[in-house]
């Protein structure tokens, strides 16, 4: 017969999580408490760049406002092709109460078209539904005003989860001190200036930009470790600096080896393949780091142990 | 609202659904996409006697009407599960179905003999079948004589339910299925994924790291329904079915064939509440078909007359 025993909570041990959110540790990595899977209509998608959409989406149920670089498994759910939903790091969230019109609340993604998943969900008809499960992962940490300068890069679609980064930056974040705009640096590397998506947009938020393509066609020419080098020498950007990146996995191996050996505090928003982004599927393991505070288990899960780590306490060559 | 209870030899689920191993974590984690209280059971991740830290990336690939994995049995050891998760799991209010793998085979009957002493586990199913070790040869899933002896070793060992979970690849799982019952298994669950492989042919690289892996999916239900009913036809113990079962229908279809209970497993990535909502659907279904009882559906398969 059934037991039944109460449901007891997972432990949790908010005060040990810098990300301020209910990741579930302990024995059974598990889905932030806040996450649900339901339908959400599809409001608006405008092109974006030279290759990617940024799909607007009603959900059902809204979210409480969400920290930069938490995400989302998105699907259509009118067939089985594809069948796994894919991640994406929520862009920018509005409507609801911040909603001055009136408009239903909304979250954005920033989908860049470049496979059967990416290219389904651009074409998801208006006023369609969309599968949507999430928030999900844990986000950047604290971004405080406390100490060394934010330097934020951001590679290709990689910028997805910085406009709300700069803007919680800004405002403050968990009660600790608003960073200083002159303290915030974000920047944006692309292969050309097509994919430095929705650079206006980042240009009004009164950081400090600075671009670089590997074309030349936009700011410095060449990668954006490449750019921070030029500012840093040129004074621009001082040698202490706090990172946080995100862009494709050879720049987050080029960044990540340079955190290790400059000891920077930096923490990388990783993007891997998932199959369900709730910790259930085992299929995103990202290889832990000796001495890191994830050693002791050969890997940790991207989806509910990430998607954010700290440099230290992963290894990215050849992840 | 009919009644949905079904019995797996001395173990009763309020319903049908369970959680297929691998696929669902320990359960408990997923309480906030599933109420344990609206399922039959939830079936853990395979535990071995050592842990294991599975297989390199990429683990997974998607492709046509399915997803091939490789994960490679990652699990931190027998140890651990009964010190750490089982007495976070007992609060589940559903049967708590341990699954057991092994690389020997007195590995199955050592790990049995430990969750013999728990009394949060309500029974045990054998993973006999898992594709993505010792290089995909399946040596207990293909061998009547060893399957029959693992479960054997197993069975000597506890008095807990005992399920014995089979490959799809082999050419009569009807044989499969009755070496296991004389092992004296009290279930069978059909089935594992089928072994499958995936290429890039751009990179020529193949699509999981371990070459090939699992195959699961909405793809393999009419090979899984098969071999489901076949096992079913074989034997008198229950047969849980298990393969590529994403809506109510599916699960409705197994029950015809013969099956006692059904294992949900892939569908749970694409919506992770979906092994619950399928749990109401199916009252639905029958309710709608005036059917009062479920076990009056189970095996009712009608073979044309000549």
């Amino acid at each position: 017969m059934f037991r039944g025993f109460e449901r007891e909570r997972i432990a949790t041990d908010a005060a040990a999580d810098p990300f301020g959110v209910a990741i579930l540790t302990g024995p059974m990595p598990a889905p932030p408490k806040d996450a649900v899977s339901q339908l959400a209509t599809v409001v608006s998608s405008r092109p974006c760049g030279s290759d990617a959409v940024v799909l607007r989406l009603a959900p059902e149920r809204p979210f409480e406002p969400l920290r930069a670089s938490r995400f989302f498994m998105l699907r259509r759910e009118d067939g089985t092709a594809p069948l796994i939903p894919r991640p994406y790091s929520v862009y920018r969230q509005g409507g609801g109460a911040s909603s001055s019109t009136g408009e239903a609340p909304w979250v954005e993604f920033l989908i860049k078209v470049m496979g059967r998943g990416s290219r389904a969900l651009e074409a998801a008809p208006i006023g369609s539904q969309l599968r949507l499960i999430g928030p999900l992962g844990n986000g950047w940490p604290v971004l405080d005003g406390d100490g060394a300068p934010w330097v934020m890069l951001a590679g290709g679609v990689g910028s997805a989860p910085f406009p709300m980064a700069i803007e919680q930056a800004l405002r403050g974040m968990d009660g600790g001190a608003a960073v200083a705009s002159r303290d915030l640096h974000f920047l944006f590397g692309a292969r050309d200036r097509g994919l430095l998506y929705d650079l206006e947009l980042f240009e009004r938020l009164g950081v400090n930009v600075h671009t670089a393509t590997v074309d030349g066609s936009h700011g410095m020419q060449g990668h954006v470790l490449q750019l921070l080098d030029a500012l840093q020498a040129a004074g621009s950007i001082p040698k202490q600096i706090r990172v946080l990146a995100c862009g494709p996995d050879p720049m987050l191996e080029a960044v990540h080896a340079r955190a290790i050996e400059e000891e920077w505090d930096c923490w990388l928003s990783l993007e891997t393949l998932m199959g369900c982004g709730v910790g259930i599927c085992n299929g995103c393991p990202v290889p832990t780091r000796e001495g890191g505070a994830l050693a002791g288990w050969p890997n940790a899960k991207c989806c509910v142990e990430g998607p954010v780590f700290a440099a230290r306490d992963i290894e990215l060559v050849g992840h | 609202m009919p009644s949905l209870a079904v019995r797996l030899g001395t173990l009763l689920l309020r319903n049908p659904l369970l959680s297929a191993s691998g696929t669902y974590g320990h359960g408990l984690e997923m309480g906030g996409f599933c109420a344990p209280s609206g399922i039959g059971g939830l079936v853990s991740k395979t535990v071995t006697l050592e842990p294991r830290g599975g297989n390199p990336a990429p683990r997974l690939c998607e492709t046509e009407a399915g997803l091939i994995n490789s994960i490679g049995l990652e699990n931190k050891g027998v140890a651990q599960y009964l010190e750490e998760v089982l007495p976070e799991v007992a609060s589940a209010d559903c049967a708590i179905i341990t699954n057991v793998g092994g690389h020997h085979d007195h590995e199955f009957a050592d790990v049995v003999a430990m969750l013999d002493e728990r009394d949060e586990v309500d029974a045990i199913e054998l993973n006999l079948s898992c594709p993505n070790v010792d290089d995909g040869k399946l040596p207990l899933a293909t061998d009547p004589k060893r399957a029959e002896s693992v479960v054997a070793g197993a069975r000597a060992r506890t008095r807990k339910p005992l399920f014995a979970k089979l490959s799809p690849n082999v050419t009569r799982i009807g044989d499969m299925a009755m070496a296991v019952e004389s092992g004296g298994a009290d279930g069978i669950t059909a089935v594992n994924t089928l072994l499958g492989m995936a290429v890039d042919w751009r990179t020529r690289r193949p699509g999981v790291a371990t070459i090939q892996g699992g195959y699961s999916g909405p793809g393999i239900k009419p090979v899984a329904l098969r071999c489901a009913w076949e096992c079913a036809r074989n034997v008198t113990i229950p047969v849980i079915g298990c393969g590529g079962i994403q809506t109510v229908d599916d699960v409705l279809q197994y029950l015809v064939v013969g099956c006692r209970a059904v294992q949900v497993g892939t569908s749970s990535f694409w919506n992770p509440a979906n092994l619950g909502d399928l749990a109401s659907q199916l009252a639905a279904a029958l309710a709608e078909q005036g059917i009062d009882d479920v076990n009056d559906l189970i095996g009712t398969l009608e073979v044309a007359r000549r």
